[in-house]
């Protein structure tokens, strides 16, 4: 078992049938792609210089990983600089291990989260939990699904996959009363327990969007404000952050500020951005006494060296999962690992194994989508291949190969090419009804699992175009 | 700890060194203008625009008496027995004080050493702001000793002054090369009122946050 932490269903191709066969949740992707994907395109669109200011982002992310390593000591630096203490993780046990040690040594007993997807990647709850200290998961949405002991869907909508209705249920259960399903008395409600929370909780616990190598500040970017209570109510604030999170320098900061927002939701600024340098100064009443930075490693570094480096560039936005004619059918659960979608289909493979995803890089029609809406604009479609010719080079001669083999000498010759044409129109012309075919033989049944295959035309193009003349 | 951090280290190091290829170390870009949008010709109404789009309700005020009646107006309005009053100058001239204590209102401020529940059990915040963005319809409030980051966040109103003169252009105004080298300890720009769209994407404010957020702008 690798540290990467995966998700007991890890049969994709039934979790895929699984979701296709989920009304309720067709719809509620539908909805929501469709309209953060719109929002995408408008946000894009409304930024003068939208293009150049995604190609400067994206350099400045070439620039940084091609530097890491100076960066990354840059930033431990300015952290202790400012007072902060560093930790370097190297893998999610690690991780675990450090978090738990830091909140047992400053006598943490209760930690709210920030909605962190480096906590979800190392397992981070269970572990605190078993130490005896209490998690309280803060997003209004990751805090439905902590109760209904799930993991998130989407990379900013945590709980897309739930309904009105389901949601009254969990929260209803959880207290013990029965609540409305209507969004703002169950949001209110959330607000009143969780506020109960952060008044009693002595941990913090948050990833970061960016961490800046000059000035030693974290930025977490929410939209409820729970980011922003998490690090000013209790004592201590861990902050476990990826180390590609990393940038160069404050002035760096806006550049993707101005992307991340757009890209994911189409607003201009997520409504709280919050920097942090350090713990709070003499004579603050509020913000963490002590503030430390875990740096987490997990398989990145392994990623660094390689081909795929260029996924380390993600900012984590979510648009490339709107975008994606695969993940808007059959949502972020059928993925298996923590991230979902074509970025999660290229993370998963590498930070786990790709012998243990070997759907994840067909799980994309190539189409490109997410690379147009990608902030630093990932070549995501090259990358699914490059890890395919991976699949393909450790394997045996498949079916695959043969059926490859054979299309090759086939085209290559044309009298072939029209002899299997002719041939085909025979076969399949008894099995067609009304031009469509509902159902073909054999490995051709994959196909029509879902959609009609049209039938061959009485008369070849070539045929037609002979008589025209 | 440190063997941790060396080995860490180290691996990162051999990492970036195999995976760059020879003569292409990309360099740091410098930005120039690229992506700065502005506020246009009247960055006062860009940001009140904005502002108000992200949920906001933008005062516009001609003077500081009318900015001072507009804010207990806002007071009474939630009937607010207890107000968390933040400190700057401008608050200082609003005489803001005197107006709340005659209204028999109690005024919370930043003294003592930590938070209390009197900070949790304020009914409206007002504090000033560092700088507001047109661009984006931001305020930017820096943590101080007496402007803890705290009175922005818990009340479930928060009205913040400001005057014109604050305003700035772009994000990247605020971003200049010449960063101080110690920043406060917290930065927080604040874009409307605290949202969520976590069931069935039916926007909810004040989920966590204030619910309403008014910025009163003296011109």
């Amino acid at each position: 078992m690798s540290h990467y932490a995966r998700h007991e269903h890890h049969d994709f191709l039934g979790a895929t049938q699984k979701a296709l066969a989920d009304p309720p949740l067709q719809a509620a992707l539908l909805r929501l792609t469709g309209t953060l994907m719109a929002a995408n395109r408008r946000g894009y669109a409304v930024l003068a210089d939208s293009d150049k200011l995604r190609d400067h982002a994206k350099r400045i992310k070439e620039h940084t990983l091609a530097h890491l390593d100076h960066y990354l000591e840059q930033l431990e630096a300015s952290v202790q600089r400012v007072g902060g203490q560093v930790h370097w993780a190297s893998d999610a046990e690690e991780a675990r291990r450090l978090v738990v040690r830091i909140a047992q040594k400053a006598g943490c007993k209760h930690a709210v989260k920030s909605k962190s997807m480096t906590s979800e990647e190392v397992h981070l709850n269970p572990a605190l939990e078993q130490a005896g200290i209490e998690v309280v998961e803060t997003d209004f949405g990751e805090f439905i699904i902590q109760l209904a002991g799930e993991r998130p869907s989407h990379l900013v909508a945590p709980a897309v996959h739930h309904t009105r209705e389901s949601v009254a249920r969990v929260l209803s259960q959880h207290l013990g009363e029965t609540l409305p399903d209507d969004p703002r008395t169950l949001a209110m409600t959330g607000r009143r327990v969780l506020r109960d929370k952060f008044r009693r909780a002595d941990l913090g616990i948050t990833g970061a969007n960016f961490a800046v190598a000059e000035t030693g500040t974290i930025v977490l970017i929410t939209n409820e404000g729970n980011g922003r209570l998490t690090t000013t109510c209790p004592r201590v604030h861990v902050a476990l952050v990826g180390l590609e999170k990393v940038i160069p320098r404050f002035a760096d900061l806006p550049v993707f500020l101005k992307l991340l927002a757009r890209a994911a939701t189409g607003q201009t600024l997520s409504i709280y951005t919050t920097l942090i340098t350090g713990p709070r100064r003499k004579g603050e009443i509020d913000g963490p006494e002590e503030f430390h930075l875990v740096l987490l490693d997990n398989g990145r570094s392994k990623v660094l060296a390689t081909q795929f480096r260029e996924s380390l560039q993600c900012i984590r936005c979510g648009a490339c999962l709107n975008a994606c004619p695969v993940y808007r059918r059959i949502g972020g659960h059928a993925y298996g690992g923590v991230y979902s979608g074509p970025i999660g289909s290229i993370l998963t493979p590498l930070y786990d194994s790709l012998a243990d995803n070997p759907h994840l890089p067909h799980a994309s029609s190539l189409c490109g989508a997410c690379q147009a809406a990608c902030p630093v604009r990932i070549n995501i479609p090259h990358m699914l291949i490059g890890l395919r010719e991976l699949q393909h080079r450790k394997k045996r001669l498949s079916g695959d190969d043969l059926a490859y083999w054979l299309w090759k000498e086939v085209l290559c010759r044309p009298w072939l090419y029209r002899l299997a044409l002719r041939a085909a129109r025979w076969l399949l012309w008894p099995l067609a009804k009304d031009g469509w075919l509902r159902k073909l033989p054999g490995p051709g049944g994959g196909w029509t699992q879902a959609r009609d295959f049209p039938a061959p035309a009485a008369r070849s193009f070539r045929q037609r175009w002979r008589e025209l003349q | 700890m440190t063997a941790a951090r060396e080995s860490f280290l180290s691996r990162v190091r051999e990492a970036v060194r195999q995976g760059n290829r020879a003569g292409k170390a990309p360099v740091l870009p410098e930005r120039g203008n690229v992506g700065y949008q502005g506020g246009g010709n009247d960055p006062v109404r860009c940001f009140e625009a904005e502002c108000t789009a992200a949920g906001a309700r933008v005062h516009l005020m001609a003077d500081r008496e009318a900015g001072a009646s507009c804010i207990m107006a806002l007071v009474q309005a939630v009937q607010a027995r207890s107000v968390v009053l933040g400190q700057n100058l401008i608050l200082e001239a609003l005489d803001l004080r005197r107006r709340l204590a005659s209204e028999g209102i109690a005024i919370v401020t930043a003294d003592g050493s930590c938070l209390g529940e009197r900070h949790y059990a304020a009914d409206i915040a007002i504090t000033g702001v560092d700088y507001l963005i047109a661009e984006t319809g931001s305020l930017v409030v820096l943590a101080r000793p007496d402007n803890p980051r705290s009175f922005t966040l818990l009340p479930p109103v928060h009205v913040a002054v400001a005057e014109t003169s604050q305003l700035l252009p772009d994000l990247f105004d605020l971003f200049g090369p010449d960063v101080q080298p110690e920043l406060p300890s917290c930065i927080s720009f604040i874009t409307g009122p605290s949202k969520t769209g976590d069931i069935e994407l039916r926007l909810v404010t004040g989920v966590h946050g204030p619910g309403e957020v008014h910025v009163v702008l003296v011109t």
